[in-house]
């Protein structure tokens, strides 16, 4: 009850603030990027924008949506309820996967139809941004300014883009299974290839790994950094 | 209703312990007031008693059970409002308070019934960010209170209110009192604590210097005397008398006879004067 009606809190939030809005113009963006993208290329263009797209969400508007709720001084209301840090970050995760997947079927929709298989590719974009999202919070709760956070946020998911050598052809995949966005990539290549049995339980393993790793990061950070800074500053005043 | 032992606090990488080592209990339906100046572990005790830092050390008990103990669901039992009364700006005062009482599982009130008490039901449909502080003030109490908590914390409750709203603020604490609601006020607002508080307590540098209620207080630290403002050919006079046997003071009565009496009063003490009497320390 309390994580239903946090995330549809939270959906409300983003909503409220123009998330929504801004995306529908992305997505419009895109779309017409790939209007002029010739034909040959365009199934690569396709994975690699719904690769990037919930990355991004997860990582800018996680973190954008902390600093807005920070700015306006709601965290320390919010953790004198009933309400638990854990729901606190799933609804957070579980919202801005809703906008991902919303963004990421638009695009895959309007330029290339139905995706070969549509319960891989939903998964693959809700892992990676739920991944992104919980990654975003752990680098916020570092940050004390917008720049800082941008900085950060880059310097943190940089290795997370590595898999895209591969992508690209460079480098043996073994190099790259270490990396959740590996597990990603090959989901979202569900869109134009059947996967093998090995490559489904592969991709979906290494992503709840890492999204549990960085859940619990993304929980320590948070209680540390910013509830209990809380009670310094207060204390201070 | 709660039992505090020797309760010692310090934060993660502070050299000096900011609270050290206090005891105090309070009773159900009691309104107890925490007074100190800024940075006295005032805010840090109530931070402990609302389960947000636990790794306090000495005995902290509510209801019986140690605190940091307690799960959650203690947040079922308490209401807390703090000093800074913050909203989701870009939400109505009513989707607010809609959010929060969410949270709970016993929180049943139309949250309307809850404005309307508080004078705010035409301001239901507004932005938060277009409320006033006082209007914020009453909000943030409204949401403290969704839940008929057992026990409520405020923070400066009337801090920055006009004289108005600072009444209505009073009113709203005494009302949850008469109801049996356990009140905790943290302030350095001694004529606030003074009309609220059944009890208080002085604290400075993070030990408690004294508990008592506003009026032992008054009477103990004050003189027995009555002070008395006269007028005498068109000049203010004033002449101080004993309280001892005062209806047989030949000279009061002459002049409460004689004379237009301006002003009459006892000569207790003020609780700002008696927190820098006891504690050597004013209440900034």
């Amino acid at each position: 009850m309390r994580l239903t009606s946090t995330i549809s809190h939270d959906i409300r939030f983003q909503w409220r603030h123009g998330f929504y809005a801004v995306y529908v113009i992305v997505c419009l963006l895109y779309l017409l990027l790939l209007h002029f993208v010739r034909a040959d290329y365009q199934d690569s263009v396709i994975i690699l924008l719904t690769f990037l797209d919930p990355s991004a969400i997860g990582l800018i508007l996680a973190g954008g949506i902390i600093l807005l709720e920070k700015d306006q001084g709601i965290h320390n209301h919010l953790f004198a309820t009933p309400l638990r840090l854990q729901e606190y970050l799933l609804a957070k995760a579980l919202s801005i996967s809703v906008l991902s997947t919303a963004a990421a079927w638009v695009i895959h929709g309007f330029s290339a139809g139905i995706p070969v298989s549509p319960i891989l590719f939903t998964l693959g974009i809700l892992l990676t941004s739920s991944f992104f999202t919980f990654l975003s919070i752990g680098v916020v709760a570092r940050s004390h300014s917008i720049n800082g956070f941008i900085l950060l946020s880059q310097l943190y998911s940089l290795p997370f883009s590595l898999p895209l050598l591969y992508f690209f052809g460079i480098g043996r995949e073994g190099l790259y299974l270490i990396f959740p966005t590996h597990g990603s990539l090959l989901l979202l290549q569900s869109t134009v290839r059947h996967l093998t049995w090995r490559e489904i339980i592969y991709a979906l393993t290494i992503l709840l790994l890492w999204n549990a790793a960085a859940f619990i990061w993304a929980h320590r950070s948070f209680e540390r950094r910013i509830l209990l800074r809380i009670d310094e500053r207060r204390e201070q005043q | 209703m709660i039992n505090v032992e020797q309760l010692s606090y310090r934060y993660p990488g502070a050299n000096k312990r900011t609270l050290q080592g206090i005891d105090f209990s309070i009773a159900r339906g009691e309104v107890f007031g925490f007074l100190g100046p800024s940075g006295a572990g005032k805010s840090t005790t109530q931070k402990i008693l609302i389960g947000a830092l636990r790794n306090y050390t000495g005995s902290v008990q509510v209801q019986g059970q140690e605190i940091r103990d307690l799960g959650p669901d203690y947040y079922e039992k308490i209401g807390v409002a703090f000093e800074f009364p913050n909203f989701y700006s870009k939400f109505t005062a009513l989707e607010n308070l809609k959010m929060f009482q969410s949270l709970y599982k016993k929180s049943k009130d139309n949250p309307m019934d809850i404005l309307r008490k508080v004078g705010l039901e035409q301001a239901a449909n507004m932005k938060v960010s277009q409320f006033s502080k006082g209007m914020k003030m009453r909000l943030n109490f409204c949401r403290a209170i969704l839940h008929h908590p057992d026990i409520l914390f405020l923070d400066e409750p009337t801090s920055g209110l006009d004289p108005l709203n600072a009444k209505i603020m009073k009113d709203l604490i005494l009302e949850q009192k008469s109801a049996g609601t356990t009140v905790l006020i943290t302030t350095h607002n001694m004529h606030a604590a003074e009309e609220l508080c059944d009890r208080v307590a002085f604290i400075v540098d993070g030990q408690i210097s004294l508990i008592d209620s506003p009026r032992a207080l008054k009477l103990h630290h004050g003189q027995k005397r009555v002070r008395l403002e006269y007028t005498l050919s068109n000049e203010k006079h004033i002449e101080e008398f004993p309280m001892h046997n005062l209806g047989e003071n030949t000279r009061f009565l002459q002049l409460i006879r004689q004379h237009p009496i301006e002003t009459l009063h006892s000569l207790e003490g003020t609780l700002d004067q008696i927190f820098i009497d006891v504690t050597g320390r004013t209440l900034v």
